[in-house]
């Protein structure tokens, strides 16, 4: 983010919407963009593990919902999904206000893009721990219990630390734009990752939380 | 100028919608009563590889960017999804 920003700051005029120099593989594509994309990947293929070992356990198990313990609420997570498919729509109309020159409107955007970050988390807290009722660990859904409890509590763990590393880096980016230190492709990298974020919970959702 | 031409608003909600409506048609088939699991499963598979391929191409903008990029993250994404085939297809096969 600091290397694309010093850049921008030293061709000052039109930094905004400044074409990064074509490249003959990647266009205008910034290293920051390709180092994010290749961040991403790695990233990625981590959750495939996951996602895949959570496959391989419940294809080869005779019970995967061990008697006793619950099941996943399918309506409350689709909620937190609309929340988390409207905060990339978000993230996206911020990036446009930052293309077009609009920094005010494109921190409020990233603000409101991490609100949604943080209301999720709360409802992942309220999933796990409950606040108006009872979460799933009081109702008897221990880790470590079942592979049904493990692989459920590991994968979405992990993807909530993304959610809450993409909240911190959206708060500090929503800063340093109030304070004109970022530009468009500052915005788009931050962007890349939060709808990384969004792509992996409409996995998990399907396949965690939607198969009976 | 290639930044502002990704930019467009109207296609952003477009896709917005598209979610909804396919999250939407994701629980709806769970509450179908009797639905075969087999093709239960595929179906949501399916789904939410339409899902995650639109916010990949839109709102991350794969579709602006130049073939090799796009590439370059098609073939590592396409490795799981293959296996995760070949392990549905391996579970299939054992049921049947």
């Amino acid at each position: 983010m600091s290397a694309s920003a010093t850049a921008a700051q030293a061709h000052d005029h039109h930094h905004d919407d400044r074409p990064f120099p074509p490249d003959q593989f990647f266009g205008e594509a910034t290293p920051g963009k390709i180092g994010m994309w290749i961040f991403l990947l790695s990233d990625a293929l981590m959750f495939a593990g996951l996602l895949l070992a959570y496959g391989i356990l419940r294809g080869g198990s005779d019970v995967w919902h061990p008697p006793g313990q619950p099941r996943l609420g399918i309506n409350f997570t689709a909620g937190l999904t609309f929340l988390l498919i409207c905060s990339s729509v978000t993230m996206v109309l911020g990036y446009a206000a930052m293309v077009e020159g609009d920094r005010k409107k494109a921190v409020r955007f990233l603000l409101l893009t991490a609100l949604g970050g943080i209301l999720f988390l709360c409802g992942q807290y309220h999933e796990y721990f409950g606040i108006w009722h009872p979460g799933l660990s009081k109702e008897g859904l221990d880790f470590g219990s079942s592979a049904y409890a493990s692989t459920f509590y590991v994968t979405t763990s992990f993807h909530g630390a993304h959610v809450f590393s993409g909240v911190v880096i959206l708060l500090i980016t929503a800063f340093a734009t109030w304070r004109g230190k970022t530009d468009a492709h500052d915005i788009e990298a931050v962007g890349l990752f939060w709808h990384f974020v969004d792509l992996i919970w409409i996995l998990v959702f399907t396949l965690i939380y939607l198969i009976p | 100028m290639g930044h502002a031409s990704h930019v467009n608003r109207k296609q952003y909600w477009i896709i917005w919608v598209y979610l909804l409506i396919l999250t939407f048609l994701e629980v709806a088939l769970v509450y179908v009563p009797g639905i075969a699991k087999p093709l239960l499963v595929s179906a949501l598979f399916l789904l939410a590889i339409v899902k995650a391929t639109l916010v990949g191409l839109f709102y991350m903008h794969l579709k602006h960017e130049t073939k090799i990029l796009r590439v370059s993250v098609a073939i590592p994404m396409a490795s799981p999804v293959l296996y995760a085939a070949v392990l549905i297809a391996e579970a299939g096969w054992r049921l049947l």
